[in-house]
């Protein structure tokens, strides 16, 4: 037994995260933690891994009791975690974010020539290949993981924790991904995969606990279970499945023509030419960073495009503002709730009102009535059912769940003939993701162009009558709704095409 | 147990809003006292003075309340700029800008009398504006930073003002011989914000209150405030719901530049009569404003109450100086330091630690 | 030709403080700390500087002090933007204003003036000639009594240079800069090393703060920092904080006030010349900022 965790609870203000946790992992074991969103499985990690201090419990590693006050006492125990968000120096290269605090010096200098050398040869033993001299800023994510997974081996980390790994990865990624993990136990290191994906679970692991509602709810051997049990086991009740009536699609609603948009010097949108009718939910399936977001913006009007044109309702709407746009009928659930969905530090009421401040009876001649504001949010808070104590309450104080129904409330109310959703159920919980996808197929039961943007291959797959797959910036495939099949969707996602037959 | 919490928090939102002003308050004027002591002076005296020369006497208070009057005004400059996530600094150039404006259409527009002072408070609010509005374009255009370009235009300013006052606008009546700062020609009588009764303090502190009961309304009632606060808190937001933030930019801009350079004009029309080399630059009217409306955490009825406090700080102070003998910077020194304990959202981090360690320690008992 | 001279020396004096604070302004700029204090800093250690010359005659203690003053301001400024998370901008003006008033209440309590303070008696810092200088004609003006803190200015440009980016120090320090929560997810303590590295490079602005007050003759004016803290920070922006690049920058406002200053007597007023370090600022950042702009715009053209 590498590590062994015992009744381990924690609490963030009234949230339990983890309720009397008690795991341990084998010598050279792939042990896998599964579960939804919020089930706690990140935090009993952050535990171990010195960046949470749990309210009460004990850490058991090589059989001695440890308590970690901060990441490199974790490190100092043989403990490494590859984040689900990568914790890298952009501007820096490969070699400089390997060696980042046990960096190899002569005297007080940096000895870059050795640095090289080292990170080259652990890349060889692992069999990671990697340019040392690289920038961080132009590798692709799954090099970036690759620096990560290096980064902890350089560390002589013995137990290597991986959150969320497959998240960002392209379906080829995921399988270099899963060859790596098996080749790292294989040299004899002890593994902890935590994930929601359960393919990958029985892919790669050899024991499985499965947490909800911060507690441990399950223990399996991957060899005695199935991943209808364990997704059973996951949600605590059997999964709901769509029931999609055929399309009716009627006129174009949204349209571009040979949209183009080049960014530092790198062309990230070339020609694209896409169109949703009304009464279709049309997907755009891609990994992230391929042009999606710079397609949404330059449709929303949120940046100009250098050539081609957009079309809503059928005007042409280039290059005009925001405003413009939305007023031609467009409504946009945009890709990071925070970021660009809502204003954090502002009230729910001050959230909703956001694209119709002007708007009758909400303001009248620049003035606004409070009154009708008020109305307004709370019957959108009731409507959607966000779990809200007031109106007035903060944005941030939202559940992320929350948050985000609220952004789609706001933005489905809006009643527009075009919906662009991006990210729709990123980082939620599923009871949310099921309630906002019955709200989009209803939208589109009522005759709504729908523009659907996600890195989920699921979600795309599921709800979308026609399908988009972007590659750098370009559109290289297009799919009617039961034509089409994941491989070769995947396949298409990172460049390959089917006369090279990869 | 919810309501509990709620209250708690209600509780502790409060203890946030006002406490930490006392404490800043608290903690400067021991440090204050410190400085006094240090010289031989006996502090409680001293501040007894500077509390009986701000507020003691009516003719006392309004001068407190005549000198709070361009302080009220940069703090409203700094509130409307800052709401709305522009952190610009240059309320001092555009009062300065404003002031001679005043002074100039003042001296030279031939206008009836209360038209021309009209006027001269047009061309204030025009010049702040314009000024304002300037480092707006630097930002825009070419992604100049507010701090450094306020921060240099203020100087820019000043330097300006000082040659117009030393050269071309200089007052044809000065004695050349007499050693003081250069200064521009005397407006005649009717060309002034009077007192609004006898023995009290100028219309321009009435306008000034004015200004914050207008931009008190523009925050809260209007969509024009909606859309600024928006724009302040998350910009990003702000343009994804169809906000015209250069739109934006240009109207706060505007406005926190009317604001100072009204600010000005009052200093001009109400109290000197004319534009005097460095009277707003040495004064600080534009800095204390801007610690005016920081103590008010950019509320503007807030920032008419710290004004005056402000104001009487340095009221008081003088009177402090001229009776005890105490250098008038006591006063400066007090005010740093009430800004820098208002820097910090201490109180909140104070308590959360202790809170943290309660918890840490329980956790290890249990 | 001797005119030249004398201006490229005055240019280089004027060089001087703003490179020194504006080498400590990249430090801090590196590790996201975002310093005006600056000014105030200045203006205190200058200050302190000439108090201690004042009383002591003692040109290594009055050094000593200014940089001992300096560290302590800036310490007070990271530690309340790092630790207790004051706003950057607010916590900068808030020292500032203190030593603006501080410094000019301690001038009139102890020289009873608010003016200048000029004692004929004190020599300021001793003037360092390059050896064998004095024989050549132009450069002998050019280098003509320039102090060793000036000299030093320079070398601490290539001084910082070398620990920013070739020490293990300055790697981390630049790294923890770029992404904080990556640092301390490596178990780096991130704000104490942003609250060291600043305060140890507050150091360079008490040499500068000895310049201004000690540079010439012994001597302060109330307000001696003349916004030079702000133009240093102008400086820094410029260079995005390389040390190397600092030298072009400061070279740019300092060879402007020199203009500046070479111009009086002349038939422009002197209050404008004294706008022109300020308006080149500005005109500075504009410039490059369009230029940059417009680079990035002719490559996406290009393609």
């Amino acid at each position: 037994m590498v590590f062994e965790m015992k009744h381990i609870t924690k609490t963030y203000d009234s949230v339990v995260a983890n309720d009397d946790v008690s795991l341990h992992l084998n010598r050279g074991e792939i042990l896998s933690i599964v579960g939804e969103n919020g089930a706690g499985k990140s935090t009993i990690m952050k535990i171990l891994y010195g960046l949470e201090r749990p309210d009460c419990g004990e850490i058991y590693v090589n059989g001695k009791l440890c308590r970690f006050h901060d990441p490199s006492d974790a490190m100092a125990a043989g403990i490494g975690m590859v984040q689900q968000h990568f914790m890298l120096f952009e501007q820096m290269t490969v070699a400089e974010n390997i060696v980042f605090k046990n960096e190899l010096r002569k005297g007080p200098f940096m000895d870059m020539k050795a640095t090289v050398d080292t990170v080259r040869q652990i890349s060889e033993r692992y069999e990671l290949k990697i340019d040392p001299l690289a920038r961080i800023a132009d590798c692709p994510v799954g090099l970036r993981q690759r620096v990560e997974i290096l980064k902890i081996l350089y560390q002589n980390a013995e137990i290597i924790i991986f959150d969320e790994p497959s998240a960002v990865l392209t379906p080829l990624e995921v399988d270099a991904l899963l060859e790596t993990i098996r080749g790292l136990a294989k040299a004899g290191k002890s593994i902890v995969l935590i994930t929601h994906k359960l393919q990958e679970v029985m892919a790669v692991s050899d024991r499985v606990y499965v947490m909800r509602q911060g507690k441990v709810v399950a223990e399996r051997m991957a060899g005695e279970t199935d991943i209808a049990e364990l997704a059973m086991l996951m949600v605590g009740h059997p999964l709901a499945s769509y029931e999609i009536e055929p399309p009716k699609p009627g006129a174009t609603l949204l349209e571009t023509k040979g949209l183009k948009l080049v960014e530092n010097g790198r062309e990230v949108l070339s020609d694209v030419s896409l169109h949703v009718n009304a009464g279709e939910i049309v997907g755009i399936a891609g990994v992230s960073g391929n042009g999606q977001s710079e397609l949404i913006r330059c449709i929303t009007g949120l940046e100009k495009a250098m050539g081609g044109q957009v079309l809503v309702g059928g005007k042409d709407m280039t290059n005009r503002s925001v405003r413009e746009i939305r007023d031609a009928g467009l409504a946009h659930i945009s890709e990071d709730r925070y970021v660009w969905g809502s204003a954090p530090e502002g009230s729910l009421e001050e959230n909703v009102l956001m694209a119709r401040q002007d708007e009758m009876p909400y303001s009248r001649r620049g003035i606004m009535r409070p009154k009708a504001i008020r109305e307004y949010a709370a019957r959108l808070i009731g409507d959607f059912n966000v779990k809200a104590s007031s109106p007035a309450q903060k944005m941030r104080e939202l559940s992320g769940g929350n948050a985000q129904k609220l952004i789609v409330a706001r933005e489905m109310s809006l009643d527009t003939p075009v919906l662009i959703c991006c990210e729709p159920t990123r980082g939620i919980d599923i009871g949310a993701m099921e309630a906002i996808h019955s709200r989009m197929l209803q939208r589109r039961q009522d005759g709504a162009a729908i523009l659907l943007v996600s890195s989920e291959l699921t979600e795309i797959m599921s709800l979308s009558d026609r399908i988009y797959v972007i590659f750098e910036g370009r559109i290289v495939g297009e799919f009617q709704r039961g034509s089409m099949d994941d491989k070769h969707l995947g396949l298409l996602m990172v460049g390959g095409s089917i006369e090279h037959g990869q | 147990m919810d309501n509990e919490r709620n209250w708690k928090r209600a509780l502790l939102g409060v203890v946030d809003i006002v406490t930490q002003p006392l404490i800043a308050v608290l903690i400067s004027f021991l440090l204050g006292a410190v400085v006094i002591l240090v010289i031989g002076k006996n502090p409680l005296l001293a501040y007894g003075e500077m509390i009986r020369g701000a507020f003691g006497k009516q003719v006392y208070l309004m001068n407190t309340l005549k000198r709070a009057t361009p302080i009220i005004m940069g703090g409203l400059a700094v509130c409307i700029a800052w709401r709305s996530g522009y952190e610009a600094m240059g309320g001092e150039g555009q009062m300065i800008l404003g002031a001679v404006a005043a002074a100039l259409v003042g001296y030279y527009l031939p206008l009836p009398g209360w038209l021309r002072v009209l006027a001269a408070m047009l061309a204030a609010a025009a010049a702040g504006a314009v000024y304002s509005m300037f480092s707006g374009w630097l930002f825009e255009r070419f992604d100049v930073t507010f701090v450094i370009s306020t921060l240099m235009l203020n100087y820019i300013a000043n330097y300006f003002a000082a040659y117009l006052c030393n050269y071309p606008l200089r007052d044809p009546e000065a004695n050349v011989y007499q050693m003081q700062n250069a200064q521009t020609g005397k407006l005649p009588e009717s060309v002034a914000l009077p007192p609004v009764m006898k023995g009290w303090v100028h219309w321009g502190f009435v306008l000034a209150v004015l200004a914050v009961v207008v931009t008190w309304f523009l925050f809260r009632k209007t969509s024009f405030g909606y859309k600024s606060r928006m724009g302040g808190l998350n910009p990003r937001f702000a343009l994804y719901g169809g906000v015209n933030a250069r739109r934006m930019l240009y109207l706060v801009m505007l406005l926190s530049g009317v604001m100072a350079g009204l600010g000005g004009s009052f200093e001009v029309l109400g109290s000197k009569s004319r534009y005097v080399d460095q009277m707003i630059f040495s004064t600080g009217y534009a800095w204390t404003g801007m610690v005016a409306a920081l103590l008010a955490n950019m509320n503007p009825i807030g920032t008419l109450l710290a004004s005056v406090l402000l104001a009487g700080l340095a009221v008081g102070g003088s009177t402090m100086m001229l009776n005890m003998d105490i250098p008038l910077e006591v006063c400066n020194i007090i005010e740093g330091i009430i800004t820098l304990f208002m820097s910090a959202r201490m109180i909140r981090i104070v308590a959360g630690n202790l809170r943290r360690r309660k918890r840490a320690k329980g956790g290890e008992a249990a | 030709m001797t005119y030249l001279a004398q201006v490229i020396n005055s240019t280089i004096r004027e060089i001087t403080p703003i490179l020194l604070v504006a080498l400590c302004a990249g430090v801090c700029s590196k590790v996201q700390v975002f310093n005006i204090a600056l000014e105030g800093t200045l203006l205190m250690s200058a200050f302190f500087a000439f108090l201690t010359h004042y009383f002591l005659h003692n040109i290594f203690l009055s050094i000593a002090v200014a940089m001992v003053v300096a560290m302590g301001m800036t310490l007070i400024m990271s530690f309340f933007i790092v630790r207790l998370k004051g706003q950057p901008m607010i916590v900068g003006m808030a020292l500032n204003t203190f030593a603006r008033g501080f410094t000019t209440f301690l001038l009139s309590v102890i020289f009873k003036t608010k003016g200048a303070v000029n004692p004929s008696d004190l020599k300021g810092l001793t003037k360092f000639d390059l050896p064998g200088i004095k024989q050549i004609p132009f450069l002998s003006t050019v280098f003509g009594s320039l102090t060793v803190i000036d000299y030093l200015a320079f070398v601490m440009a290539i001084v910082m240079f070398v620990i920013m980016y070739r020490t293990v120090i300055g790697f981390r320090l630049r790294a923890l800069g770029i992404n904080k929560s990556a640092a301390s997810s490596l178990g780096i303590n991130v704000p104490r090393y942003q609250i060291l590295a600043t305060t140890l490079s507050g150091s360079m602005i008490g040499l500068a703060g000895c310049l201004l007050s000690l540079g010439r003759n012994a001597m302060f004016i109330q307000d001696i920092s003349g916004a030079r803290g702000y133009v240093a920070l102008a400086a820094n922006n410029l260079c995005k904080g390389h040390p190397l690049g600092a030298m072009i920058s400061s070279a740019l406002f300092g060879f402007t006030t020199a203009l500046a200053r070479s111009l009086q007597g002349t038939a422009i007023r002197q209050q404008l010349l004294q706008c022109i370090p300020y308006i080149a600022t500005i005109a500075a950042m504009a410039f490059y900022n369009a230029y940059a702009k417009a680079k990035s715009k002719r490559r996406n053209r290009g393609l």
